[in-house]
């Protein structure tokens, strides 16, 4: 999703694809180019994108590669559906920021859409921890504390969005 | 998802508190630019916000306490930013009720007449108001406090002497600013849980301004406040 | 709401109940010394209006009371000296047996009888008779009674004539009846003995104002002490619902308490304070104990008054939280006091500055109005712009703050100077009490006793004409037979005599100016010298002492053109005697002079204060005694209660301080500067206010020059200064105990 994403925003051969990955996405484990033309072979199976020209040159690295309006469809689709709240979700919620920073979408709107989500989730859980026993309210609370924490990255990437908009588009 | 008990919850019916357009600036600086807020009867409503986001104004002018520069509120359909001082306190004494972080409680006073200082206020007998009063220390775990003056007491236990205090009057409305902020986890969520229970169960509409997501999980929904302006977002699942 | 009011007050533990007490205490001060000066004013005015009778005069109304007063009575006052004390002398004969009797006696006297006052009866036993008793004609036929006598030690005579002798003496006046009061007394314009002059009436007033207006201040801040802690608790309150009247009657419940038991106790030191003040001697004669009451109107008023002052005091303290629950957190800083403030001051010392220079209003009225008036607004303008002054001098500390405690003091100071003002307005109110009574007070002394003392006292002299009356009226005018001078000489203490003569030339006669031979004059230096060369001297008036500048022994009196041989026929309009100077022989002159000049009003020593001067200037020294020390006990008990106060507010945010590193040491100067600089700058505005009304007062209204006050004042103000920062500088070993960390512990 994260490379569909990455085609939305401009047309770009493999290689282009991966070095951008590994700079946003990637942080300390790079993208193996196997699974990269994996991927894009895959995504161009499935109709979300094509091949451009090939430049001359030997290869599978000198394709470009296109988005097309039903990639771009998904790439609408899965940005706005929130991610079913469930803890550890940065790198889901991650990547759907900086991609909806870098497509110029409205990640606040995502993030009130997710922040909603984990509260329902949340108040679900307080309602078992109120009617249940003890058991029941360790393991509620320890979920509740997880998403509590995501909840928290939340609220304070909502008050650095502009300033992280500024470093995406950059 | 059931209800705990009757007679809350949304179908209950009607709007008991609504602010509409509220203006309000301290000096120079602005806190509510057009808020607008309707609560149900019997809800349990979370207000969550950034800090200065002018939600415990918004607290303030719905609890009739601040009066807005601008904009309405109305408590039961009557207007309540029109009414004179005196007539808004006895609104406060009897209609509704308050659980504030700190600085709430009289020191002077023992627990038990703290939490029976509404109803002595209200013109009550002593000894019956007192006899009121103590029936909430057993039921919020008190027992043997009562006569205990509350700057003798863990920061908890006089979280919930303001809590008994805030529906001794069988309110309209529980008022919260931050009620479990300077609590530890525990205490906090015995606070919070003991503070729903008793308000369900006596159908009383509860407002609670949180800035914690742990302590508006026990609300049916909530709102936030961002720069003097409520969004709410999506609705109850209760 | 009025039993949660006791119960909050009484039954709440420690701190709640010493707030109380040290209200109640302070309240307690204020009352005992103002019932002590409501008391002393009502003592002082039952005593002169004893002494009334004294005042008689033609226009005195018929008594309507006791039987026909159908007959007139022949009425002559002076005043007459022994040593320093005063002798009222009254002179009476009267026409028809219906004449109106002088209080004290059963009888008007007749010829040959009089009544003497039982300290002027002991005076006369045990004195020699050639110094007293030989000078007031007749026998004792009684005493007067204590209802005729100001005080008991007061010298009082009534001696009886036949009514063609005394009516032909100059000076004697038709009365048909006694002045039994002070009210409506046409002669009580006069600085007479009973002490009822307007200068009497001006100082009781000035006292009057200087010493309640503190005092109120006093019993208001004890009602406002703590009123930080009891702000939070009734904030918690409005929130919870009490309607701003509850929180009203609450505060009052609390205040009224401490007012009522502070007003009980206040009795109970007057009552003690009632026998010291019996000694204190206003007019240079102690109060009688039975004078030193409480009319019921006082009474009332203090035990009505005080606890509404309290209450209304605590209500203005609580005008916040009456507003709003959220008066108290909710802190939007009070604005800053305005240069508006100044004004009652400036306008105040305008007032008196508008009436030193266009002279004395008229009237008794506007005078008081001047002096209550211009008082009262400098008092009331000194409270208002403290706050203002502090707040000025405290920009000045934070804008050249080279050092973290000044900076913190300064700031402070500017985020509330009214507190801090308010802690030393006590003293800052003594202060101006203190300097205007002593400058103005001191002048008048230091004026009239300029005049003697120069030098030892030993001339007396008897001036027929040329002070009331005119020389030229011939029945005023006698000539001494030549026996006479050589019997006056032969009195034991006598030195010489000295005639002086009517001047033959008009012109000068007119300006009580005599001539005397040089011959004699130079026997008698007390009362000049003569130009050289000159055979006769012109001699003017010499025994007015009022505003003389220097002594008359140090005049040259000029030549008068006459030889020594053609005054001596002359009428004579003075004798004058020069005695050794011993007391004995200064009073033998005296009688000496009676006995033969009778009527002629009673000699004076030359160059020395007379009696009614000595009363004055007794009655002004103890009033400023009074005052300086009632005020200062005021200044102390303002200053402990505002300690007390500033103690227990200043812990919360002290001790913040000292957690976050601020060492000690830098607390106590915080502390310091915080108290010095309000404290001394005030001080100094107080001061010289106080000082410039003195001047001001003066100037309009006695013509007395205006003198700065010596060592004593500015002693007593130095160390009035110095006590106030000692007090304050006590608390510091207090301090690193009462900031520990646990005081920081949000509660």
């Amino acid at each position: 999703m994260a490379l569909l994403g990455l085609l939305d925003r401009e047309p770009s051969h493999g290689y282009d694809l991966k070095r951008d990955y590994d700079t946003f996405f990637g942080r300390g484990r790079p993208l193996p180019y196997g699974q990269v033309y994996a991927t894009l072979a895959r995504l161009a199976r499935d109709g979300k994108a094509v091949t451009g020209e090939t430049e001359p040159g030997a290869g599978p690295d000198r394709k470009r590669y296109r988005i097309t309006e039903r990639g771009r469809d998904e790439i609408e689709v899965w940005l706005s559906e929130p991610v079913p709240a469930e803890p550890h979700l940065q790198t889901d919620l991650f990547v759907k920021v900086v991609l909806s920073l870098m497509l110029g979408r409205p990640a606040e709107a995502y993030l009130d859409a997710q922040r909603t989500a984990h509260l329902r989730r949340m108040r679900e859980l307080t309602e078992l921890k109120q009617r249940g026993d003890l058991v029941d309210a360790l393991l509620a609370d320890h979920g509740l504390f997880h998403l509590d924490a995501d909840l928290r990255w939340i609220e304070i990437t909502a008050a650095r969005l502009a300033a992280l908009a500024g470093e995406v588009r950059a | 998802m059931t209800i705990v008990s009757a007679p809350s919850g949304v179908e209950a019916g009607g709007v008991i508190l609504e602010a509409q357009g509220l203006v309000l600036s301290f000096g120079e600086t602005p806190a509510l630019r057009g808020a607008n807020l309707s609560v149900e009867r019997g809800e349990v409503l979370a207000v969550m916000g950034p800090s200065g986001s002018g939600k415990s104004t918004l607290l303030y002018c719905l609890a009739g306490i601040l009066t807005p520069d601008a904009g309405v509120v109305r408590f039961d359909g009557r207007r309540l930013d029109d009414r004179s001082e005196k007539e808004r306190s006895k609104l406060r004494r009897d209609r509704f009720g308050f659980v504030f972080q700190f600085g709430q409680l009289v020191p002077e006073l023992t627990a038990e007449e703290n939490v029976a200082l509404p109803l002595l206020l209200g013109g009550m007998q002593r000894a019956q108001a007192l006899a009121s009063a103590r029936d909430w220390f057993e039921r919020l775990g008190l027992e043997g406090m009562e006569r205990h003056r509350t700057g003798e007491m863990s920061g908890g236990q006089a979280q919930r002497v303001a809590l008994a205090r805030g529906l001794v009057a069988q309110p309209d409305v529980l008022f919260a600013d931050e009620p479990t902020g300077s609590l530890d986890s525990l205490n906090g969520e015995v606070v919070m849980d003991l503070l729903t229970r008793a308000a369900r169960d006596q159908g009383t509409t509860v407002i609670i301004v949180t800035h914690e997501a742990r302590v508006a999980a026990y609300a049916d929904r909530e709102v936030v406040v961002r720069d003097g302006l409520v969004s709410s977002t999506a609705s109850a699942t209760r | 709401m009025i039993r949660l009011g006791l119960r909050l007050s009484v039954c709440s533990g420690r701190e709640a109940l010493v707030r109380v007490a040290v209200t109640a205490a302070a309240v307690a001060l204020g009352v005992g010394l103002l019932l002590c000066a409501l008391a002393g004013v009502n003592g002082l005015h039952a005593q002169a209006d004893r002494g009334a009778w004294l005042d008689t005069s033609a226009q005195t109304a018929a008594s309507t009371s006791g039987g026909s007063t159908a007959d007139p009575l022949w009425w002559l006052y002076s005043v007459d000296q022994y040593g320093s004390q005063a002798i009222d002398r009254v002179d009476v004969a009267a026409v028809g047996p219906n004449a109106p009797v002088p209080p004290g006696v059963h009888t008007v006297p007749g010829a040959g009888e009089y009544y003497a006052s039982p300290a002027l009866t002991r005076l006369l036993e045990s004195v020699p008779a050639s110094e007293l008793a030989d000078r007031f004609p007749g026998r004792q036929v009684g005493t007067i009674g204590a209802a005729a006598l100001p005080s008991p030690d007061s010298l009082v005579i009534v001696i009886g004539h036949d009514a063609h002798q005394l009516s032909r003496v100059p000076g004697a006046v038709e009365v048909r009846g006694i002045q039994q009061t002070l009210a409506n007394c046409f002669s009580c314009q006069s600085n007479s003995g009973s002490g009822s002059g307007p200068i009497l009436q001006w100082i009781l007033a000035g006292a009057a104002v200087i010493l309640f207006v503190p005092m109120l201040i006093l019993i208001a801040t004890a009602s406002r002490l703590s009123a930080a802690r009891r702000e939070e608790r009734f904030a918690a309150m409005r929130l919870v619902g009490a309607t701003p009247h509850q929180v009203s009657v609450i505060a009052a419940v609390e205040s009224s308490l401490a007012a009522v038991a502070g007003v009980a106790v206040g009795f109970a030191i007057y009552l003690v304070l009632r026998l010291l003040l019996a000694h204190v001697q206003f007019t240079g004669a102690p109060l009688a104990p039975d004078d030193l009451s409480l009319t019921g109107t006082d009474v009332l008023l203090v035990v009505i008054g005080i606890p509404i002052a309290a209450v209304a005091s605590a209500r203005v303290g609580l005008r916040r939280v009456r507003i709003s629950p959220l008066g108290v957190t909710r802190r939007v800083a009070s604005p800053p006091p305005g240069a508006m403030r100044t004004v009652p001051l400036v306008a105040g010392v305008a007032l008196l500055a508008y009436f030193a220079v266009t002279g004395k209003p008229q009237g008794n009225g506007s005078q008081l109005v001047e002096l209550v008036g211009g008082l009262l607004l400098i008092l009331v303008g000194l409270m208002l712009a403290g706050p203002w002054l502090t707040k000025m001098g405290s920009r000045l500390m934070t804008a050249r703050a080279n050092r973290p405690a000044t900076l913190i003091a300064g700031r402070r100071l500017l985020d509330n100077p009214r507190a801090a003002f308010r802690s030393i307005s006590g003293l800052v109110l003594a202060l101006f009490v203190t300097s205007a009574a002593i400058g103005a007070l001191g002048s008048i002394v230091a004026s009239t006793a300029q005049v003697g003392g120069s030098r030892s006292a030993d001339t007396v002299a008897a001036q027929f004409c040329g002070l009331t009356t005119s020389c030229d009226t011939s029945n005023s005018v006698r000539s001494v037979p030549a026996g006479l001078q050589a019997e006056l000489e032969g009195v034991p203490g006598v030195r010489t005599v000295a005639l002086i003569h009517v001047d033959p030339s008009p012109a000068d006669r007119m300006n009580g100016v005599g001539v005397v031979s040089c011959h004699a004059l130079a026997k008698i230096p007390a009362i000049g010298t003569c130009a050289p060369g000159a055979d006769v001297a012109a001699i003017g008036f010499f025994l007015g002492q009022n505003e003389a500048a220097k002594s008359p022994a140090l005049t040259v009196w000029p030549s008068a053109g006459l030889s020594a041989a053609s005054i001596a026929g002359l009428p004579v309009e003075a004798v004058v005697l020069a005695t050794d100077g011993s007391p004995s022989a200064l009073e033998r002159a005296r009688t000496s002079l009676v006995q033969a000049f009778p009527f002629q009003g009673p000699p004076v020593v030359v160059d020395a204060i007379g009696p009614s001067q000595l009363r004055l200037l007794a009655m002004i020294r103890n009033l400023t005694q009074v005052v300086v020390v009632a005020s200062l006990i005021v200044a102390a008990c303002s200053l402990a209660v505002n300690i007390a106060a500033g103690l227990s507010e200043r812990r919360r945010p002290l001790s913040l301080l000292r957690l976050t590193g601020v060492p000690t040491a830098v607390l106590r100067r915080v502390v310091a500067l915080e108290s010095a600089l309000p404290l001394l700058l005030v001080a100094s505005v107080s001061i010289v206010v106080g000082l410039l009304a003195a001047a001001l007062l003066l100037r309009s209204q006695l013509d007395f020059a205006f003198r700065v006050p010596g060592i004593a004042y500015w002693a007593t103000v130095v160390f009035g200064l110095a006590a106030s920062l000692a007090i304050i500088a006590s608390t510091f070993p207090l301090l690193s105990r009462m900031t520990g960390p646990e005081v920081a512990r949000t509660d």
